[in-house]
């Protein structure tokens, strides 16, 4: 089978390696976010099966930001993906839940940044399962952790109810191997084993790019490893921090009557650390972003 | 067969795209689309925070009272509004069996009701104010607030793009359907049926993959063409964007009305406070 190059191929952009320009950048972010953002709005229409607690659904397709990490830059699809899952469900659909949102956004980050600069040959089935189940796996992971911390804090000031945290453990057990299997294997390794070496060679052209290839460097993988592990670790914590404000509610004993008064400051305290953690991590990441973007420009000329 | 026909039914595909269009690109109307969008996102936030700050199950009945009116103010469309309708009452079953899974009594509900009141009210806040906004002062807004241009960009971007995305998604999800034939049996469940559709719509996603890809190239370099990025890099390009937002009288009132319904939900509150346990 031969390979047909779209006409608009032409003279690749950037240098002779497979870097990318700031424009090419942009091309990936929105290709990652309007995708990912598609898949969002048709699994919104579909319904959710619960058995009991546990609930049985697609969270999400997975196989379209790995293949895109794959086969592009695992940083600018990590960033385009999650924001557009905001945009284009929870925006639209008003479905928008403030401090939450930051959390999932970070989450959905760090596992599709780390899973796709895992992958350093799309071409390889075993580091496609694997990124696939990393993708899942590093979500899930962190949104299990945050759940287990709320109920523990929780507990700490409650009474102690017997079994509890033993019934949670099994209940976030359970849903952690229900989502690996539904959005992990069937809608992720199963159709990224498909898709990657299908779009490989063919979607890179049209984007200007040329298509990775294994033992070249992963175009846009965590420029700086000092940065890139101070930017996660912040990111983890804050992701913790959001969920925690955003569940301080639910948790038992936190609310009494006679609490009020003092939990409204500690809420209120708690937003404004949070607003700081938040402007802190944004200025890291826009000074971030635009030492990169001055970088690849130096590079390129 | 008879399974795949009532789904097709009751959620047409192209109902879903018509009514998107019409969120997007229509304007209803409504009381917050005149609104100036920076104010928008400030009465938001206002409405967004205030339940946070209360137990009083009153207080918070009246608050959703409040944001209700401003959804109808709004003039919602109908896709969306369903949507928040199915997913509060799903919620709502959800939080109950999770309950009296945990041996919970009625005391339990009740904490988990006021927890459901409280994303409810952010919910519809969220609808009054992000449904109805045109998604250019939108993302405005989002500039103003010096977010980065980016992602103002990716906001208007989404909302214009995402009903030709649902629609060229459909036409080759239809396309596919009418090339090959359902299985003729479901079986347990229906999952044949169930297994066709998801085969069908993973490998609808390749042409989309490819079509998307050029479109957005298209998209970037007519943007490159405007100087999209010499823009981000120049202030006077933001202030030019930005000149066209005023503050007006209306903005006033409606964030004076609501904070003075804010403080009345509180005020009712405390005169029938209704707290549990």
């Amino acid at each position: 089978m031969t390979t047909t190059y779209d006409a608009r191929r032409g003279t690749l952009r950037g240098t002779a390696g497979p870097t990318s320009s700031t424009s090419q950048n942009l091309m990936i972010f929105v290709l990652s976010m309007s995708l990912f953002g598609l898949s969002n709005i048709l699994l919104e229409v579909i319904p959710d099966v619960s058995l009991g607690p546990v609930e049985i659904s697609v969270s999400y397709f997975v196989f379209i930001p790995l293949t895109l990490a794959a086969l592009l830059s695992p940083f600018w699809v990590a960033l385009g993906a999650p924001l557009g899952e905001i945009v284009f469900t929870d925006l639209l659909m008003g479905d928008f839940s403030g401090l939450a949102e930051v959390e999932g956004f970070i989450q959905m980050f760090l596992a599709v940044f780390i899973a796709g600069s895992l992958i350093r040959n799309p071409r390889s089935r075993v580091q496609l399962v694997l990124g696939a189940l990393l993708v899942v796996g590093i979500d899930k992971l962190l949104s299990a952790a945050v759940d287990l911390a709320k109920v523990w804090v929780g507990v700490e000031e409650a009474e102690l109810v017997a079994g509890l945290p033993e019934s949670i453990l099994l209940l976030e057990g359970i849903g952690f191997v229900v989502d690996l299997l539904m959005s992990g294997v069937l809608f992720g390794v199963v159709p990224a084993l498909w898709l990657v070496p299908q779009l490989h060679g063919r979607l890179e052209p049209l984007l200007g790019l040329q298509p990775r290839e294994p033992g070249r460097p992963v175009p846009g993988s965590a420029p700086r490893a000092t940065w890139f592990v101070v930017v996660a670790v912040l990111a983890g914590a804050g992701s913790f921090f959001f969920a925690f404000l955003e569940e301080v509610d639910m948790s038992p004993g936190a609310l009494d009557a006679e609490l009020d008064a003092s939990f409204l400051w500690i809420s209120a305290g708690a937003a404004a650390v949070l607003l700081t953690i938040a402007a802190v991590l944004f200025a890291v990441h826009r000074r971030r972003a635009a030492a990169t973007s001055t970088l690849r420009d130096e590079d390129a000329a | 067969m008879a399974l795949t026909r009532t789904t097709h039914d009751v959620l047409s595909v192209e109902w879903i795209k018509l009514e998107l269009i019409r969120t997007a690109y229509a304007t209803r109307g409504g009381l917050v689309a005149r609104m100036d969008p920076r104010v928008v996102l400030g009465w938001y936030a206002l409405l967004a925070l205030a339940p946070w700050f209360t137990h009083n199950l009153t207080t918070l009945g009246a608050l959703f009272v409040l944001a209700a009116v401003f959804v109808v103010l709004a003039r919602v469309g109908p896709l969306v509004l369903g949507l928040f309708v199915i997913g509060l009452i799903s919620e709502m079953v959800y939080l109950a069996v999770a309950a009296l899974f945990f041996d919970g009594d009625l005391d339990t509900v009740l904490a988990l009701t006021e927890v459901t009141l409280k994303l409810g009210v952010v919910s519809l806040a969220s609808l009054a104010a992000f449904v109805s906004l045109d998604p250019e002062k939108l993302s405005d807004a989002l500039l103003a607030l010096r977010m980065p241009a980016t992602a103002a960009f990716a906001v208007s971007y989404g909302y214009r793009m995402m009903p030709i995305l649902v629609e060229e998604f459909s036409t080759v999800l239809e396309s596919a359907r009418l090339r090959e034939p359902a299985p003729s049996r479901g079986g347990v469940l229906g999952w044949r049926h169930l297994v066709h559709w998801a085969t069908l719509v993973v490998r609808a996603f390749y042409p989309i993959f490819l079509n998307t890809a050029k479109s957005v190239r298209t998209t970037v370099e007519a943007l490159e063409a405007r100087g999209f990025t010499a823009a981000t890099i120049d202030p006077r390009a933001r202030a030019i964007r930005l000149a066209s937002l005023r503050v007006t009288g209306l903005d006033l009132a409606v964030v004076a009305a609501t904070l003075a319904a804010v403080v009345g939900c509180h005020l009712i509150g405390a005169q029938w406070p209704l707290h549990r346990g």
